[in-house]
């Protein structure tokens, strides 16, 4: 008696654990939270850290942005059609100068740092691929701000794709500054890496 | 100043009708489409884009000059509990047209805690939020989210002269509101129109003056400004017509083709 219900419990066990595994994330949201936790504490703790350069700063930022973000995929994305119509050597300039003005644009945002938290919420699933998590950046001074990580799991670990800031996506919202640079381009991706260029020369 | 002020009006007027064409429009626009590059057209949702950049271009011109430089001064020289008595009060005034929108939209606990709001804000004189230290946090409501909720697509992105980024639903929606809020109708009925005036003059003040930063850097790392905006705008219109304190499913349809590490990158 007691056995055959163990043996069901197993039986139950395994098929759950065949369920749960196809879209590998079933079991990880606390992983997910955790991963987000520590990455914000991460993140204030080296590239906040005002003794260092500006050089340093950015060196330190592209260390942390490749390990937990995947960077091509984003961009990738972010190209949206016109990834393929771009020719190999477009691509690869286009992702190496997406990487370039990451690092350009959140390492300044990171020297203004002035006493922000992270505290995370709760993970859910979005879709099957990817999982959302919820946090707040407490302010020292006026209200939180909502973000949500969007990461899909890898090798143990997690890959952001996308960081959502009170409901704005940021890479939709590159991506519709970028297309409407190739469009006004006439739909060749060289005015958008000219106008990256252009841009990271300035700044 | 009587002159300035039945010329106001007029723009009020002129502006109520605009809306009213401009609901007809998004019912066209929205029933015929061209085949060519259905995904980015679809995206961008900007057919009016060519006028739409001249208004932009026109309300970023009054921005630079009036409108920041205001703001900018506002920010520097109001001491913070002024700047929030200033907000508090704005919202305060507001409280009659979001309570007739929370009860149009069905909402009837949020209802309750506007009125609640409105109540022990009163105390104040409404500038200061005690409400919200009883635990009665505050939302927004408007007419162009009503309609959202009722099932009025947003129709086409337009730019508004001075009010910017909008749409023919929200457009309808400002409309609206104003004729909703029983402040409006006493300075109409009393000729105290310059109550109107100065509170939307305050507000937009307001306004920019909590978005100096958020926009310099938006300006700042944009290639297309215009386009950014628009993403921003209808981004955010969308998050808030959800309701949803947290992001809800934002770019989750888009993130159906996600290809992780850009896996399919040709070989040079």
């Amino acid at each position: 008696m007691i056995l055959s219900s163990l043996r069901k419990m197993i039986a139950a066990a395994a098929l759950g654990c065949l369920v749960a595994v196809s879209p590998a994330l079933a079991d990880s949201p606390e992983k997910a939270t955790a991963f987000i936790q520590e990455l914000g504490g991460k993140a204030i703790s080296t590239i906040t850290d005002q003794s260092i350069g500006r050089e340093q700063r950015m060196e330190t930022f592209r260390t942390l942005l490749n390990k937990n973000f995947d960077v091509p995929g984003i961009g990738r994305f972010v190209l949206g059609r016109y990834w393929r119509t771009a020719t190999p050597e477009q691509q690869q300039q286009y992702l190496k100068l997406f990487e370039d003005s990451i690092v350009r644009t959140y390492a300044a945002r990171f020297e203004e740092y002035s006493g922000e938290q992270l505290a995370v919420d709760n993970a859910r699933p979005d879709g099957e691929r990817f999982m959302l998590v919820d946090s707040k950046i407490q302010r020292p001074a006026g209200s939180p701000v909502a973000v949500t990580w969007r990461l899909f799991p890898e090798n143990g670990s997690f890959k952001i794709v996308d960081v959502i800031v009170e409901g704005v996506s940021m890479s939709v919202t590159q991506r519709s500054d970028y297309s409407s640079v190739i469009q006004s381009g006439g739909g060749n991706v060289d005015a958008l890496l000219k106008a990256m260029r252009e841009r990271l020369d300035r700044v | 100043m009587t002159q300035s002020t039945s010329q106001f009006s007029r723009i009020g007027a002129g502006f109520l009708g605009m809306a009213a064409g401009l609901l007809l429009l998004s019912g066209c626009a929205s029933m015929h489409s061209t085949g060519e590059e259905p995904s980015a057209r679809a995206e961008a949702n900007d057919p009016l884009e060519i006028p739409n950049r001249f208004v932009f271009a026109l309300n970023e011109t009054v921005d630079t000059f009036v409108l920041r430089p205001a703001a900018v001064t506002y920010d520097f020289w109001m001491p913070t509990p002024g700047k929030t008595a200033v907000r508090s009060f704005l919202d305060y005034l507001r409280s009659p047209v979001i309570l007739a929108n929370d009860l149009f939209q069905g909402e009837w606990d949020r209802a309750e805690t506007t009125l609640t709001r409105f109540a022990i804000n009163t105390a104040t004189l409404g500038v200061y939020d005690l409400a919200a230290y009883y635990g009665y946090p505050k939302h927004s409501e408007d007419f162009g989210q009503t309609l959202a909720l009722h099932g009025v697509g947003e129709g086409p992105y337009l730019v508004l002269p001075l009010l910017g980024p909008s749409n023919p639903r929200d457009a309808v929606g400002v409309g609206v509101d104003m004729v909703l809020d029983p402040l409006n109708w006493y300075a109409w009925n009393t000729d105290r129109d310059w109550i109107t005036y100065t509170r939307a003059g305050v507000g937009a003040v307001d306004a920019r003056a909590r978005s100096l930063q958020a926009l310099d850097d938006v300006k700042a790392n944009s290639l297309d400004y215009y386009a950014t905006i628009r993403s921003l705008y209808r981004q955010r219109r969308a998050a808030e017509i959800r309701n949803a304190g947290t992001s809800d499913d934002s770019g989750s349809d888009a993130y159906r083709d996600f290809l992780p590490g850009g896996k399919d990158a040709k070989a040079p």
